[in-house]
């Protein structure tokens, strides 16, 4: 615990949501990286939020991979197809991942909010050591 | 932890005391040199606040830096650790002045 507890603690959500958001755009960005069949496909990243564990926060425990197998489409005509003229695409859903990015802004500007609030608040308390 | 228990000890030290207690021997010696060592702490964790600040500062400059709120989170928390460092002394040396002008 410091002094000004809330700002950490607020500041370390903002550290996890940016994590979040950094997850969505590599899955977006990955969204048609193909491989042959040969390969697995491109594993879309979750991040996993959890607690600390003094009770100031909250931080990334870890990365969850999705599927390794994705989805084979037929593309004959494609460099990386295989003898049947399939490849694998990786299983990502462009909505899901939306609302991910959604979320993930929404919660980074919330937790941006808590900072600048607790700073109001703090600075509130700090008037009352400059009154006459 | 460290500026609510600065804030316990000035008020400590500010709050006028029995006479009784005041008067035994070593306590208020002791309550002198107590406020200087809690200033003292305050201004070591304001100086580790403002080095990390400063840290991040130069990390945006040299594009280090990974998260950009990082450092104005830094920043804030030092600009509110030097406002109450400086409203602590302040309310000390208010206090300090109103008692000197108990001589006049």
């Amino acid at each position: 615990m410091t002094v000004f507890q809330a700002i950490g603690t607020a500041g370390s959500g903002v550290t996890v949501y940016r994590k979040w958001l950094d997850a969505v755009s590599d899955n977006i960005a990955n969204l048609n990286t193909v491989r042959a069949t040969s390969q697995s496909a491109y594993q879309a990243e979750q991040v996993i939020a959890t607690p600390m564990a003094d009770g100031t926060g909250v931080q990334v425990g870890g990365t969850r991979l999705g599927s390794a197998v994705g989805r084979l489409v037929y593309e004959p005509g494609h460099a990386l197809a295989d003898a049947r003229g399939y490849v694998r695409y990786p299983e990502i859903d462009l909505g899901e991942q939306m609302g991910e990015l959604i979320m993930a802004q929404r919660g980074y500007q919330a937790n941006l909010s808590v900072v600048d609030r607790a700073r109001e608040a703090y600075q509130s308390a700090l008037q009352l050591g400059r009154g006459a | 932890m460290s500026a609510v228990a600065a804030l316990g000890a000035v008020s400590g030290v500010i709050a006028p005391s029995p006479v009784s207690t005041a008067l035994s021997p070593g306590v208020s010696a002791s309550g002198g040199a107590d406020f200087a060592n809690v200033l003292g702490q305050g201004l070591a964790n304001l100086q580790d606040t403002q080095t990390h600040a400063d840290q991040l500062g130069v990390q945006a400059a040299t594009g280090d830096l990974t998260d950009v709120h990082d450092f104005m989170i830094a920043s804030t928390q030092a600009q509110l650790a030097t406002d109450l460092t400086v409203t602590l002394r302040n309310k000390a040396l208010e206090s300090f002045n109103e008692i000197m002008r108990m001589q006049a």
